[in-house]
């Protein structure tokens, strides 16, 4: 990967989530809570837009994308990580959850997955910095939501990524290069969000395992908001490779009034220095 | 949400002798039946993904030598509400258990835990009292 290629890419995004950031609050029906924190996922009502489809605006918490307190002073251990069992006590929060899952390849692609996957340190394209690619990249943990689009907003370990996502009816773009997130369009069944994302380059994994696409990659995400969480689930389709469509892990986000702040540069050094090949689980 | 943990936390770490994840290349590039404990002063926090890394600088004598100390990620780090300003100690002594590099590098370790003068700690992977 080029470090410049990486810098360019970031620089661009960070100004794009400082406009939206702008945006978002200038938009939001969304009241701020005073407190930090995810907020009860009882507590309510699911709020709409002024158009009537629900409001998705906010920092969603799907595990990576808030903020504590830890001691900084007596006699107190914080338990930041290696805590078991993870999620308890909260400093172990960051702790792994269950992966994503993994699809099923065709047979005659098996051993290309095996291939890749004995040799993830050297060939995953996201563990040297580069875009993690959709799905991979997982839930967005900002959404701004605005009549006619809603943005996604990553803060990833290879960087700040974004996604604009037209909600107008319009198609697919016929004028842009394939890219690492593809292109996508979205539109409303009920009070489901509905993304199709197609036009992918073929550098980057599904999962850590050696998980390859191919450019033929269609990624469907559906986003459901109840009260103060979104059901994110995700399927799968590349019919090139895949012996049938991969349904992800579903995951639940949740609401929380903490907000994104600029994340730190992806600077790979670590795995050179790895001996036996071992895998390196990266679950977003 | 506070996500502050107190000692009971840690104590029940120690009293499970539990680890952090296994399948992760930790292990494959840093040594964990060679735990080592280092004294130094923090000068510089690199403050990266996928890793963290503390320059952690070691007297002996008149000589002083660098240690390159590599950590978790930075959202793991901020979920706990640690920030590169707590890490950095204030140019105190600070205690770190660390596992050194399996291929050798001199002075390349992957921390364990951090302790500070007064006694407050962070451990950011295993638990160097459980592995002992």
């Amino acid at each position: 990967m080029t470090r410049q290629h990486f810098w360019n890419g970031s620089a661009t995004a960070l100004v794009v989530i400082g406009v939206l950031w702008m945006l978002t609050h200038a938009t939001s029906a969304q009241t701020p809570a005073a407190a930090a924190g995810t907020k009860s996922e009882a507590a309510a009502s699911t709020p709409k837009m002024p158009d009537g489809k629900p409001d998705l605006n906010g920092t969603w918490d799907n595990g990576r994308s808030t903020f504590g307190f830890a001691a900084n002073a007596g006699n107190v251990t914080t338990c930041v990580f290696g805590c078991q069992p993870f999620g308890q006590g909260g400093g172990a929060a960051a702790g792994p959850r269950p992966g994503p899952g993994r699809p099923v390849y065709k047979p005659e692609f098996v051993s290309k997955v095996k291939m890749l996957d004995d040799q993830q340190v050297k060939l995953d394209p996201a563990l040297y910095c580069k875009p993690p690619g959709l799905p991979r990249i997982g839930p967005p943990d900002k959404i701004v939501q605005t009549p006619g689009q809603v943005v996604f907003l990553y803060d990833d370990l290879s960087g700040a990524f974004f996604r604009i996502v037209p909600t107008d009816g319009r198609r697919h773009r016929a004028d842009v290069d394939p890219t690492y997130l593809g292109d996508s369009v979205g539109h409303w069944e009920g009070d489901t969000l509905v993304i199709e994302a197609t036009n992918f380059n073929d550098d980057s994994w599904l999962g850590d395992n050696g998980l390859f696409h191919t450019t033929n990659l269609k990624v469907t995400e559906r986003l459901r908001r109840t009260g103060n969480t979104i059901a994110y689930t995700v399927t799968v389709e590349d019919p090139a490779v895949l012996a049938a469509p991969w349904a992800m892990r579903p995951r639940t986000l949740s609401l929380t009034d903490q907000e994104l702040i600029e994340p730190a540069p992806c600077v790979e050094k670590s795995l050179e220095h790895v001996l036996d090949g071992t895998h390196h689980d990266n679950a977003r | 949400m506070n996500l502050r943990l107190v000692a009971a936390a840690a104590a029940f770490a120690v009293a499970t002798g539990t680890q952090a994840s296994a399948h992760h290349s930790v292990e494959g590039a840093f040594e964990p039946t060679k735990r080592m404990q280092l004294t130094g002063v923090i000068s510089k926090v690199q403050w990266t993904n996928p890793h963290i890394y503390l320059y952690l600088d070691v007297k002996d004598g008149a000589n002083v030598t660098t240690w390159e100390l590599e950590t978790i990620p930075t959202a793991a780090m901020r979920r706990a509400g640690v920030t590169m300003k707590m890490l950095m100690g204030g140019g105190q002594t600070v205690v770190v258990d660390a596992y050194p590099a399996r291929d050798g590098t001199k002075n390349l370790a992957f921390i364990l835990r951090v302790t500070y003068p007064d006694g407050h700690s962070y451990q950011l992977y295993n638990n160097p009292d459980a592995t002992r």
